[in-house]
């Protein structure tokens, strides 16, 4: 096979995939941006006259204060159940790194919550966390609660409600991406440092963390975009309430282009996203590159 | 430290156990509550067990009341297939060649694979309405949802599957060219029967991620008759006072194809996600 053959037959078999990317990918990006900067409503969305508002739909977002509301709940959301899922996923990890029957089997259990539809995840937790539901049911028989607590009616406590909902999807994945990086690392380096007096506290930040530095990084990158665009679940148990206060980018923009048919503004939310998740997304490819994976 | 593991033969399978059961706890407590009646539901003290099984909450929904479960199940089950199919014809040759052939470009091809992965899909969704609806494609079928979620499944086989052919050794396809093999037959006798196992992980995930998807399916098709089972849930949690019951139902039979792809193919789903994730 000539190396102008092989050149030929190599964008042969790539061109479909990316023809499909294009057209079903590529295209949508460039026509959010040209929505974002036009007044789109029901009236003139497939026809009729589109008139141009440069970056009006943008900076009347902004006067308003919800786009820095909804940046700030999706980003106070991301952050918290990225730390939570990290903590608990290396817990479990850890756990069934050790040699003992039925790790593997149970670790693979764990596995059921990331492979469920947000949907189901999302009602199953809206009823649990019903006024009249087994958590409250269970915090008031343990006596810690004298009256059952309505966590979707207020705020705080229902952004905690999407925040454990969330993490719970995310531990397994925090696992698996963390129970690869033990693998890695050799069993002998703990020997030796028992050997020399090191504690388990010990081994565990001088030796565990600091070797577990790369899948670290790349699940907390990969585990950032994941969660910045979580929909369902957010949809599914408040639909941004109460009062947006756990109203998502992700949620918003849909509200403003599918409930309210502000095509515009919804497209200016999305964009924003998009940028952020494509600034996270370079710095994980830079993270790839330096682990010379790509 | 081994002594402590010794000493702990029967503790720490035990408390791993217990943690276990607590974790996965939301979903025995689903499959629970589709069995239980209206009024027991709701009852202080909790019942951990129905004391009157009862079957109405799926049954009621065969005849097509609100929401027919069986049409939910048969709709979702031709979006994620149909996705499945569209996804894994593109990504299998691509990633065949992203992985076995030197051209210009190949490392951006890969590169708009794994960046398309992180957009979330409220970027595409309006976009895609236009688009669709222009073409015809909105409320009367399948395809326009189909279309869209493959958008998921295409990048993250190629992926995955770059992983798999990349690996292979190149004398496999020297070896095929002598036995009179072109290009072509030695991609689909030679390289592809090897990488089923890549092949199987691509598939689940396509399957799943459409299996899953609420967004595309609630907004692109128009037809109630025509919506997958989450929009059916969906639609269930959007009424004043929701039926738990009926709720619980749904969501225990749209586990069930996951539950089945969980024991069936858990092997293949955990080497998928880290070779998938980690590699990139």
């Amino acid at each position: 096979m000539t190396k102008a053959k092989g050149r030929i037959a190599g964008y042969l078999f790539v061109l479909p995939a990316l023809l499909y990317m294009i057209f079903f990918v590529g295209y949508p990006i460039i026509d959010n941006i040209r929505l974002s900067l036009f007044d789109v409503n029901v009236m003139n969305l497939t026809k009729g006259h589109q008139s141009f508002v440069g970056l009006d739909n943008y900076i009347e977002l902004f006067k308003e204060g919800t786009l820095q509301k909804v940046l700030m709940n999706t980003l106070i959301f991301t952050i918290s159940c990225l730390v939570l899922q990290f903590i608990i996923g290396l817990a479990f990890a850890m756990l069934f790194n050790l040699q003992f029957r039925s790790a593997q089997r149970l670790r693979g259990l764990v596995m059921i919550s990331w492979l469920l539809p947000a949907t189901i995840t999302a009602m199953m937790f809206k009823f649990m966390f019903s006024s009249g539901g087994i958590i409250n049911d269970f915090l008031m028989k343990l006596h810690l609660i004298s009256s059952p607590i309505d966590w979707l009616v207020s705020s705080g406590t229902a952004m905690f409600t999407i925040i454990l909902a969330n993490t719970w999807i995310g531990i397994p994945f925090n696992m698996m991406l963390l129970t690869a990086g033990l693998t890695t690392i050799p069993k002998d380096i703990y020997e030796s440092a028992a050997i020399d007096g090191a504690t388990a506290v010990k081994r565990f930040f001088k030796i565990t963390l600091p070797l577990l530095k790369p899948a670290i990084m790349s699940l907390l990158v990969l585990g950032f975009i994941y969660t910045f665009k979580v929909f369902d679940l957010v949809l599914i148990i408040t639909n941004g309430g109460p009062v947006n206060a756990t109203q998502m980018m992700s949620t918003y923009a849909y509200k403003l282009s599918f409930d309210q048919f502000q095509y515009s503004q919804g497209a200016a939310i999305s964009n924003v996203m998009f940028v952020l998740l494509l600034i996270i997304g370079v710095i994980y490819l830079r993270l790839l590159k330096k682990e010379e994976q790509l | 430290m081994r002594a402590m593991i010794k000493q702990s033969r029967w503790l720490l399978p035990l408390v791993s156990i217990i943690i276990v059961v607590i974790f996965l706890f939301p979903l025995y407590w689903l499959v629970v509550t589709s069995f239980k009646t209206e009024a027991e539901i709701f009852r202080s003290p909790q019942t951990w067990f129905p004391q009157v099984w009862q079957f109405k909450s799926y049954t009621e929904q065969l005849t097509g009341s609100s929401f027919d479960i069986v049409n939910g199940f048969r709709n979702s089950l031709a979006i994620a297939v149909g996705a499945l199919l569209v996804s894994t014809l593109l990504s299998i040759p691509a990633a065949y060649g992203v992985a076995r052939f030197r051209f210009p470009g190949r490392h951006s091809f890969i590169l708009i694979f794994l960046v398309t992965q992180m957009l979330p899909a409220s970027l595409l969704l309006t976009p895609l309405f236009i688009l669709f609806k222009n073409i015809g494609l909105i409320g009367a079928s399948y395809w326009s949802t189909i279309l869209a979620n493959a958008t998921a499944g295409i990048p993250f086989s190629v992926i995955i599957l770059r992983t798999y052919f990349a690996t292979l050794p190149k004398e496999m396809e020297e070896s095929a060219k002598i036995d009179g093999c072109n290009t072509f037959t030695t991609f689909t006798r030679i390289m592809l029967p090897i990488a089923v196992p890549g092949v199987v992980v691509a598939m689940v995930f396509s399957f799943l991620f459409a299996w899953g998807d609420l967004i595309y399916g609630m907004t692109f098709i128009g037809k109630e008759e025509l919506r997958p089972i989450t929009a059916g849930i969906y639609n269930f949690l959007g009424f004043q006072s929701t039926s738990w019951n009926n709720t619980m139902a749904f969501g225990t039979v749209s586990m069930l194809p996951v539950a089945l792809l969980f024991i069936f193919v858990q092997r293949y789903i955990v080497s998928g996600l880290t070779n998938g994730a980690v590699k990139g």
